[in-house]
């Protein structure tokens, strides 16, 4: 025996490829990565894209009363759903249907019976009061309570909110209130006067949601 | 021509390895075989119904009611499309077939499954094919969700829009998935042909590529054996070969069965595109995913709200729900061969009685899927006066694991009953014949 052996050639050769194969894995990762990154696409705010904001008249979402603005006489226990109303750049109307986080909904109560933690300033005598209609759990949109009239029912996992009370939880999963709108009159047209008062459902955080809304008052404001 | 073809293909290879494949006589044999029929169904009519859908979101007027030219009916093109094959001839049986086939495929599988997981079928040298098995089940089920998307009607509209509030609650990526997923914000602008690729392309591709391991697997390792196998020739494979015993029983099978889902189809309306409508803000009250996955809707339901922030990231009773039990769920089924410590292989199917333990186990996780779909009727049950909306999370919540405990005890307790009466049968034939009583344990 020698005290130095032969190295054997096959093992470097199989270090090699071992080597090279690492090497193509890790490209190969690495570029499908990429790939897939390039599935997402960007996204350009629109004025049908943005969400209601301050001037914007409410508008009936319903097929068979689309874009007619929203009457006081319209409104009650049962909920309208209804869309904002904008202006794009040639300050020609443009209905904001593109992103269903937009949707309302409106109710009108008895004098009375809307309370806190509603926004009293924010709704029209204290008793028509606007707020986003997509549920805060998984988006679905919320529909009226059959068995209370003045309730909301979400029919996707049994969210239940009451409008009266903010948009307060009162069962069921969703983690947080709907968004109430601020709303005024003008004429007989009912106007938001600025944005959801609270994150509306897609964001997690409140200060999301305030970014966004700085964002959108930059590019369409 | 058998000799041209054999020496050019070594048919009598194949024969010897492949075509001579023995079957086990036994009729639950056929619940894997009923499986693949409905796959083999689903991609016949699934490339039919591909050759007249329309996969686009953009709008245009509805050639059934175009309205007014100063205002046009404008609807989906997939969905527009979806009508007009409702319109074809047969056309809407097509939709009806596709989708009995998908939810029969489905339930053969699971059938298939409990098969498999109460005669010990899973266990070595099984473990790869039930894991395999697993992949299948979920990947059919995402292929039936992707389908459901794709008619693009409100109903549609309203469960992508769950789907993505699925993806989106994972913690950390969950926006930067959803978006990726389904081409941007819900609903983005290329959501329809995004889940199509899916649907017609990468799905089915991964289902059938998983389909053949399956199968390729289960000719090498061969059926387990029924216990009549054992007396009939120990240690010896019994059954009917491929060829030529299996294959006119497959096709009659196929045929029969395909016959029979064609009459649900001819008969029983699914899934009305035109009553559900178009896109729309209006909910569609007491909606539901197929029963398959009515249990995680059900672990929605009665989830309580809650919102935890950890590391940036945030952690809502959805993604708990949708994501986080589910998985546990699935887990758990994925780790059903590793909880067999047994180093032999199985060669016989054993009989369920004699494991009590996995039988009653097998029983109350079915008990447990049952209660947890029943919670996903909760809002019917508050309607029709049975829950209040006080009491229905608790009662649902009580029923959640009282219903399995029940099960476990009642099913060791049959058990019992019938081991008793089997080896007071035993004692009656030994004492008759006047042999000493031998233990059938295994029978």
């Amino acid at each position: 025996m020698t005290r130095y052996r032969k190295q054997d050639p096959e093992l470097t050769r199989r270090k090699f490829i071992n080597a090279a194969m690492g090497g193509a894995a890790a490209v190969g990762t690495l570029s499908l990565v990429s790939a897939l990154g390039s599935a997402k696409p960007v996204f350009r705010l629109t004025p049908a894209l943005a969400p209601p904001m301050a001037g914007d008249v409410l508008v009936h979402a319903d097929p068979s009363r689309y874009g007619e603005p929203v009457k006081v006489s319209d409104l009650g226990l049962q909920l309208v759903r209804a869309w904002p109303q904008g202006k794009d750049k040639n300050g020609d109307p443009v209905i904001r249907d593109q992103d269903p986080t937009s949707v309302l909904a409106i109710f009108k109560y008895p004098a009375g019976q809307v309370q806190e933690p509603t926004d009293l300033n924010a709704t029209i005598d204290g008793q028509i009061v606007a707020y986003g209609d997509r549920c805060m759990h998984a988006g679905c949109n919320v529909g009226n309570n059959d068995q209370q009239p003045g309730l909301m029912n979400c029919p996707c996992h049994s969210g239940q909110y009451d409008p009266k009370l903010g948009g307060k939880v009162i069962g069921g999963p969703p983690p947080a209130p709907l968004p109430q709108l601020p709303i005024k009159m003008d004429g007989d047209k009912i106007v938001a006067t600025g944005f959801f008062l609270s994150r509306p459902y897609g964001y997690t955080k409140e200060e999301d949601w305030k970014a966004y809304t700085e964002q959108v008052k930059e590019v369409l404001g | 021509m058998n000799q041209w073809l054999d020496e050019r293909l070594h048919i009598s290879r194949l024969n010897d390895k492949f075509l001579r494949k023995a079957f086990p006589v036994h009729h639950s044999f056929f619940l894997g075989e009923i499986t693949l029929f409905s796959l083999i169904v689903l991609i016949i009519t699934g490339i039919l119904l591909a050759l007249s859908y329309e996969p686009s979101n953009s709008l245009v007027t509805n050639s059934f009611d175009p309205g007014t030219s100063a205002k046009p009916n404008l609807i989906p093109a997939a969905y527009h499309s979806a009508l007009k094959i409702n319109a074809m001839p047969f056309g809407d049986m097509l939709r009806r077939l596709h989708h009995w086939m998908a939810n029969i495929m489905i339930a053969a599988a699971v059938i298939h499954m409990m098969r498999i997981y109460f005669t010990g079928a899973f266990k070595k040298p099984r473990e790869i094919n039930w894991w395999i098995g697993m992949l299948l089940l979920i990947f059919a089920g995402l292929t039936a969700v992707t389908g459901y998307i794709l008619p693009y009607d409100n109903y549609a509209y309203q469960t992508v829009g769950v789907v993505y509030a699925i993806t989106k609650s994972v913690p950390w990526v969950g926006d930067w998935a959803a978006q990726a997923a389904f081409a941007g914000q819900f609903p983005g602008a290329g959501i329809i042909p995004r889940i199509y690729g899916y649907h017609i392309m990468l799905l089915p591709g991964i289902l059938l590529a998983l389909t053949g391991a399956h199968m390729l697997i289960m000719i090498k390792q061969k059926h387990t054996q029924p216990q009549y196998a054992k007396r009939l020739a120990y240690k010896k494979i019994v059954g009917v070969p491929l060829i030529t015993q299996q294959t006119p029983i497959m096709l009659l099978l196929a045929l029969l069965f395909t016959g029979i889902v064609m009459l649900f189809a001819a008969f029983i309306p699914v899934h009305p595109v035109e009553v559900f409508g178009p896109p729309s803000s209006t909910p569609i009250p007491n909606i539901k995913p197929d029963w398959y996955l009515l249990w995680v809707f059900g672990a929605l339901a009665i989830i309580p709200g809650f919102d935890l922030e950890l590391l940036g990231g945030s952690i809502s009773a959805e993604f708990v729900g949708a994501m986080v039990f589910p998985g546990i769920v699935i887990g758990a089924m994925f780790a059903v061969p590793m909880l067999d410590r047994s180093k032999e292989n199985l060669y016989y199917a054993e009989n369920p009685t004699n494991h009590p333990v996995r039988l009653a186990a097998g029983t109350a996780f079915m008990g447990f899927m049952l209660a947890l779909s029943l919670a996903g009727y909760k809002p019917d049950l508050i309607e029709a006066g049975v829950l209040t909306t006080a009491n229905a999370n608790a009662i649902l919540w009580i029923l959640v694991f009282v219903v399995p405990a029940l099960t476990y005890f009642a099913t060791i307790g049959i058990v019992r009953l019938i081991r008793a009466l089997r080896e007071a049968d035993e004692r009656d034939a030994a004492v008759h014949s006047g042999q000493l009583g031998h233990s059938a344990a295994d029978d």
